[in-house]
């Protein structure tokens, strides 16, 4: 008998599509939620986001009863309890987060304050540590990458001992994710690219790296083939809400995929360098996938190949030796990503960031070693193998 | 019928094997790091006093170490004396026999869920390098190579057998001195 098991779990209802949005109030409804709270971000209300929300809701009768929208980029657990202390003065009974990553982890964190009680959240840090599920709780993206809205993690940063505080618990994933192609239809060409390239990572990182299973493979596969079809059609066409769609869902499937494969080295190396030099979490992924993917290159060579199917369609696959299957997948990554490079200077090496110097590789290959998602990492990595792949994604 | 009277005595058995091997892994981390610079180096990254433990689910065989500073560790036994800052839960006695028994490696139990971590991820990940180091050393190739991810390469034999001697040496003193004790 195979030694072979997995666990999958994802309870979020999703609500994808046209329309998506006027959901929101019957989903309320049916959680007994009349009083919610909407947690966002300045970029987002700036952009016009909240207005179809609020709409939505006023048109079914369902007030929105306080709105946050000062959340920073590094949400702390002082903008969580402030949030909180918002929430409970106004007597909100429920939490709607609209934003990209940051806000929808603010959204979780401070969904445990206002159900365990209290105001310092860092004491609910860890996994497990929640035992009962929390307040009704739904989720908007408005970027297509990071699928936050189907993980059950959050982060958050303690301001006093200057450390990220990590979260796990499944009563922190929402009841609902709502995906409506109104909510990225104005995201600028460089953030589409890069939180679109950070889902095709989470998608194939959880199809190569050592958790893979079959359910975590079908979602993998579906997004990683959504993101080759679509991705280059919504740069040229911004507006193509069809195609907007097709990435908002893609993200939502590889973060159902990775939340239950986990992923490998790209989110090591991605996590050092975000820490160390500060550049974006999709521009890092994008950055550096070919790159470990040739690292990997032996371990991962039958499901690498597979995946040469959704990248580059049935006509490419069936023409290409199946020996030469995994490299053709890494040619066809590399081709997203200087297509990416010409129409929004999505970098490719670290140089070209112009945020990196060179000094600076070993501080990331250390941290990297440290990080959890090596772990799941198919091919073991020591501080000379990360620095070496740093050393060929330099320039 | 027979298998019903023979299944506690295999469970007791297995309980019996990974107490014991929780016991000699204990003493031969405290072994490894009077012996070994890689072990030392990485020990030396977590804070003096650290204390990290190994155990099943919910209340069974435990090993605790603590980081006494210098890149050392010293063996607790079972108990530990304050509050553990990182430990690998197993969840179940199953999962810690299939993974000390070289049935499974540790970093498929970790992909296939058999354990938890509760503590920093980092200083675990530091702490699974540390035992994958000292398996590498103490197991014959053939079976240390079912334990972790991938033999070191630059592990050869002359040093592999020096530094094992060394371990099982101060290992074996150890299990003396506790049992005279």
């Amino acid at each position: 008998m195979s030694n072979s098991y997995y666990e999958f779990f994802c309870p979020v209802k999703v609500i994808a599509g046209k329309a998506a949005l006027e959901h929101i109030p019957y989903e309320l409804g049916g959680l007994a939620a009349k009083r919610p709270m909407i947690v966002t971000d300045k970029g987002v209300r700036a952009a016009g986001l909240l207005d179809p929300v609020i709409a939505a809701c006023e048109e079914s009768g369902l007030e929105i009863v306080s709105i946050y929208d000062d959340v920073p980029p590094d949400s702390s657990t002082t903008v969580v309890r402030d949030i909180a202390a918002i929430y409970r003065k106004e007597k909100c009974d429920s939490i709607i987060a609209i934003g990209g990553g940051s806000a929808i982890d603010t959204g979780k964190a401070v969904n445990i304050l206002v159900s365990e009680g209290g105001d310092d959240v860092a004491k609910y840090t860890g996994a497990g540590v929640l035992k009962r599920p929390l307040k009704p709780f739904l989720v908007v993206p408005t970027t297509a990458g990071t699928g936050s809205e189907v993980t059950s993690i959050a982060v958050i940063t303690d301001e006093k001992k200057g450390v990220k505080l990590p979260f796990t618990s499944s009563y922190l994933l929402p009841n609902a994710a709502v995906i409506d192609p109104r909510m990225t239809l104005t995201l600028p060409p460089h953030i589409t690219a890069a939180t679109a390239m950070d889902a095709m990572t989470h998608a194939v990182e959880s199809f190569t790296c050592m958790a893979k299973n079959p359910l975590s493979d079908a979602y993998a596969a579906a997004a990683i083939k959504k993101v080759s079809h679509s991705l280059l059609q919504v740069m040229d066409n911004p507006k193509d809400s069809d195609g907007r769609l097709e990435l908002a869902q893609a993200s939502t499937m590889a973060g159902i995929a990775f939340s239950n494969s986990m992923v490998g080295l790209v989110h090591s190396l991605g996590h050092a360098t975000g820490a160390i030099c500060h550049l974006p979490h999709g521009l890092c992924m994008s950055l550096y996938l070919p790159y470990v993917l040739e690292y990997n290159l032996e371990t991962i060579r039958g499901p690498l190949g597979e995946l040469l199917l959704y990248l580059e369609g049935p006509e490419i696959y069936a023409a290409t030796p199946a020996s030469r299957r995994a490299e053709a997948s890494i040619s066809a990554l590399r081709k997203l990503r200087d297509a990416l490079y010409k129409r929004c200077h999505l970098p490719r090496t670290l140089k070209e960031t112009g945020k990196v110097t060179e000094e600076q590789l070993d501080a990331i290959a250390e941290m990297a070693l440290d990080d959890g998602s090596i772990m799941f990492n198919p091919k073991e990595v020591t501080l000379k193998d990360a620095r070496a792949v740093l050393q060929r994604a330099w320039a | 019928m027979l298998a019903k009277r023979i299944q506690p005595m295999a469970s007791q058995a297995k309980r019996l094997y990974v107490e014991l091997m929780f016991q000699v892994m204990g003493r031969a981390l405290q072994a490894v790091s009077e012996v070994d610079g890689e072990v030392q180096k990485e020990a030396q990254a977590l804070p003096e006093g650290f204390l990290f433990e190994m155990m099943v689910m919910p209340e069974g065989a435990k090993l605790i170490v603590e980081h006494i500073g210098g890149g050392r560790f010293h063996y607790h036994g079972d108990s530990a004396p304050r509050a553990v800052d990182v430990s690998i839960q197993f969840k179940h006695l199953t999962h810690a026999f299939l993974v000390l028994s070289f049935q499974e490696k540790t970093s498929i139990a970790f992909a296939h869920d058999r354990m938890l971590v509760d503590g920093d991820v980092s200083y675990a990940v530091r702490m699974t390098r540390v035992l994958n180091r000292l398996e590498s050393f103490i197991l014959p190739k053939i079976i240390a190579k079912r334990a972790v991810k991938e033999y070191p390469e630059n592990l050869h034999l002359p040093e592999k057998l020096i530094s094992a001697a060394q371990i099982y040496l101060k290992v074996a003193t150890h299990f003396i001195q506790t049992a005279r004790a």
